[in-house]
Order: C-alpha cells, then structure tokens, then sequence
C-alpha cells in the first residue's frame, strides 16, 4: 500500500492544495488504485516554502496544481503498477 | 412557616410548566419568602429545593433586529440594552414618531436616557418626567413624542416592564404564551403599563415597535398582522432553542415580507432570553517559546466546556499533548475554507488563519444586517462550524493564543502573517463582546 499525504495546512491551501487532492482523487480512481493507494490529508509539515508538500511513504515533494499530473506518474503510477 | 409549602415552589420547578392560571404576578408567588441582602444575592427562608436562589448557571440572551420605512436610511426604532453583569440587563425599545432623523433622534434619546437612569436606580416616575422635559417639540405636530418598553431584569429571574403605547411584551414560556399581570400607573399625563415577572431558563420576551402588528396594512391584510397571529407564529420558534438575535430576525423578515417588502413603518423586535450558560474555549497558535505549550496545553483542556482547535502545528501540539491521533479529513465543503481534522479529546480541530479571517468576516455581518446568516447556519465547514459555536452555542469564551511566528507564513507573498492573525483575535473578540459573550483571551 502506497502512502500519499497532501499538506492542507494555510500555506498550502493557499498555494492550491485543494485541486491537488481533487486531481489526486480523480487519478487513483480514473487508474482504479483505490486498493493500492491511500491518499490522506496532514497538517503542516514545517516546509511551507516548497508548498504544496505531498509525501510518498515519507519521501517529501512539491507538487503544484499544474505538475500533479506529472507527478502521479512519476512518483505514483511508476510504484504500484 | 416551619412546613414548605410545595404547591408554591411547584410552579417554580419545572421550566415549561406554566402556572394554572396562567398568571405570572410576582406577588402570586411566594414573595413572602424571599429577603434580599444588601449584597443583592438572594436568600430563602423555605427554599427546601434551592429553586429561589440566584441562578449562576443562567444568563440572559438580548438580541434585536429592524427593518426601516421604505426608502429611510435610518430607523426611527432604537434599542438600548444595559448590562453590568450577564444576569441583569435594562433593555429600552422606543419608537419615535414619524420616520427618518426626526424619529430616529426621539427614539435615541428617549431610550439612551431611559436605560441609564433606571440602570442607575432612579425611579420610573423620574425617569419618565426627565423625559417628557427633554424630548424636542416636533414643529409640525407640536408635541414631543416617542414610545417605549422597558424591560429590567435582575438575575436572570425578576423581570419588571414598563410600556407606553408600543404592542404588549409576550412572555412565551414552553412555546406557549404566558399571560403577564399588568397594573396602570400614571406619571404626569403618561399612562404607563407596569408588569413584573419571575423568569425561568428558556423564558422568551418578546418586545416590538407597532411596526409590527401594522405589517401588511392594506398589502397583506386589511387590518395589519394582530398581535395574536404573531404570537401563534412566534410560539413553535421560541421553543426552538434559537439565539435572541435569530428570533428577532425571524419576526422582523416576516414583518417586511408581509409589507412586501416595502415597510409603511419602522419595524422592531428584540427578544430577551433566559438561557444557561455554555463555556467555550479556542486554542489558535502554538505558544511563542516552545517550553510554554506544556503549561498552555493544561490549562486549555482543564477548562470547562467545549475545545475548539485552529491551526495545524497547533492541532498537532495538542495532539502529543493528549497522545491522540490527529486525522485530517480531505473534503473541502467550502473551496476557500481547508478541511477540518479528528481529534480525540478535541470538539474541533481547523486550519488557523484563513478559517479564522472567514469567521471574522461571518461575525461582523452578524453583527450588523446578518445578511450572511444563511451561509454559516448549517454548513459542515470550518469556519461554518466554529460560527455556530461561538455565536449561539456559546456565551463565555476563552481565547488562548499562541504568539508563536510561524517563519513559512512570513513569505510576502502570502496574504497570511503574524500582524493579521493578531489582529484578527482582536477584531473577532471585539465582534463577540458586542453579541453579548464574555470573552477571555490569553497570549501565550
């Protein structure tokens, strides 16, 4: 099971948290990896400057709306199938 | 005068009960038993359930709402409400004659003087001649005239109302109306209506400017909305727990609705409500010096009521504090507000800042046209959630705020920092003393 946590903290709302979880969400289900991904909120992490902060099983991110796509497939796509 | 006389205090014991004859005169009751001290607390000499004393748990709930004559900037209605403490409160609702400044100065005046005098324990017959010799002759009718209720409440419980010519004050007591004894007096040429009550928790009063009962005079209804259709209507809504302010509103929008919209008078209603009291307390910001949330940490979750948690690095002190797991959900009901998270031990867990500012914002408007009512009543988000505990749930509130400068928020290009979150507890805490909450705040 592939653990992704999205900071949905101020700083990072501001910077776009929202759609990066909605895209997320959309991603995971449009690839069918509900069973393998679990995609979860956090509080601030302490790195607000590389916000949006996403973890995959601990390793940190920065994700923007714009490369969430890019992103999926890199640090997502290429770990569980 | 050894037996206690139940059949008595009966009628005082259950909230809702309304006596047989559906009378409320204070000397019906028992007020052979009752002597006050000079310290204004009250002792009982056949008291065998301590019904008759004072009441800290209770507090009174003032709230007002108005709509002006079509077309007029200002309301010829004024309310002045008085409180020293949270169980004694004079309230004065006056209605000036005619409409616009001219009334809106009656009115003001008439109840600015009204409520400071009687606040100060001066005599009705007084208050009312200083009253008569003030008001400015009106140079069209010739004579100086403006309308009041008075209500003056003591310890949540003994309520004394005088009235000149505005619409009776209803006393609604388990969503049924209570018939209050009322004796004439007369003070120069002035007939005023006097009427005394015991109050009980979730007592209602209900007083309006004749705005209301003339609502929808040839619109609507050939003869205005009677007084006793709007208390058919009122009845099931002060039974239904609301906040003086939203009953107030709810009468007042009915009143302009059957005008059409179009009010042909200045409308007011202010309920007054026997409420119990209901600690809240707010932890925002982790504290300045780390070493500082052992000791803020404590001391907030010791406290007696609700907790409500903003901000993440803060909801996640806490969390170790309590050695609970801090959960965050990930549905954005609001697209502006951030999610809110689980705690364990917590009532509410929020983001900070950008929730706060929105509450802010909800609560100056409640505080002025309440226009925003409908968009926090009841939605699941933060902001929404935390508007619905401070504003109705609440009546004493604790802040405790960490001034702890988060470095990630000092990014000028964030619409965040340090300043605004400070102003913000004082902005916020400024509009809940203004709805009537007692509010605390310590800076950690």
């Amino acid at each position: 099971m592939l653990k992704l946590s999205v900071c949905i903290g101020s700083s990072c709302h501001i910077k776009g948290s929202r759609h990066v979880v909605e895209d997320l969400q959309y991603l995971i289900s449009a690839h069918n990896l509900q069973e393998l991904v679990e995609l979860s909120g956090t509080f601030c992490m302490g790195k607000c400057q590389q916000g949006v902060c996403v973890t995959v099983d601990d390793a940190l991110s920065t994700v923007s709306p714009d490369t969430v796509n890019a992103f999926f497939e890199k640090e997502v796509l290429a770990k569980v199938v | 005068m050894t037996r206690p006389s139940l059949e008595n205090s009966a009628v005082w014991l259950a909230p809702g009960f309304s006596s047989p004859q559906g009378s409320l005169n204070e000397t019906d009751h028992g007020s052979a038993n009752r002597s006050v001290d000079t310290a204004g607390t009250e002792k009982t000499t056949q008291d065998p359930c301590g019904i008759f004393q004072t009441r800290p748990y209770l507090c009174l709930d003032i709230g007002s709402a108005s709509v002006n004559h079509a077309g007029e900037e200002l309301c010829g209605d004024h309310v002045e409400v008085i409180s020293d403490s949270e169980q004694s409160a004079v309230v004065v609702l006056a209605d000036g004659m005619g409409s616009g400044v001219k009334a809106c100065i009656l009115s003001t005046l008439t109840s600015k003087i009204l409520s400071t005098m009687m606040h100060a324990g001066l005599p009705i017959e007084t208050c009312v001649e200083t009253i008569a010799a003030t008001l400015p002759v009106c140079s069209m009718r010739g004579i100086a005239y403006s309308t009041f209720t008075l209500i003056s409440v003591k310890d949540s419980e003994f309520a004394e109302i005088y009235q000149y010519d505005n619409p009776p004050v209803t006393l609604l007591r388990g969503g049924t109306r209570c018939e209050l004894t009322t004796e004439e007096i007369t003070i120069g040429d002035k007939r005023i209506m006097k009427s005394r009550a015991r109050l009980m928790e979730n007592d209602v009063l209900l007083a309006m400017s004749d705005g209301c009962p003339h609502a929808g005079i040839g619109v609507t209804y050939n003869f205005g909305w009677k007084m006793e259709n709007i208390i058919e209507f009122m009845e099931p809504v002060s039974a239904a727990g609301y906040t003086a302010k939203t009953i107030s509103t709810l009468l007042v929008d009915a009143v302009n609705s059957l005008y059409g919209g179009k009010p042909g008078d200045d409308a007011t209603v202010c309920s007054m409500r026997v409420r119990r009291r209901a600690p809240m307390n707010v932890l925002f910001g982790p504290a300045a010096n780390r070493c500082d949330d052992d000791q803020m940490m404590p001391l907030f979750f010791s406290k007696e009521g609700k907790h409500i948690i903003c901000g993440g690095a803060t909801a996640s002190i806490a969390a170790a504090y309590l050695g609970k797991r801090l959960t965050p959900s990930l549905d954005f009901i609001d697209p502006e507000i951030p999610p809110i998270a689980t705690l364990d031990g917590a009532d509410l867990v929020t983001e900070g800042v950008i929730t706060m500012n929105r509450v802010l914002t909800y609560a100056k408007d409640h505080i002025s046209s309440n226009e925003l009512h409908s968009r926090w009543d009841v939605k699941r988000d933060g902001a929404s959630m935390i508007c619905r505990m401070l504003f109705e749930e609440a009546t004493d509130i604790n802040f405790y705020v960490g001034k702890a400068i988060n470095p990630a928020h000092q990014n000028p290009e964030l619409p965040i920092n340090f300043s605004i979150k400070m102003q913000l507890v004082a902005e916020l805490s400024e509009c809940l003393r203004k709805m009537g909450k007692r509010v605390k705040v310590s800076y950690f």
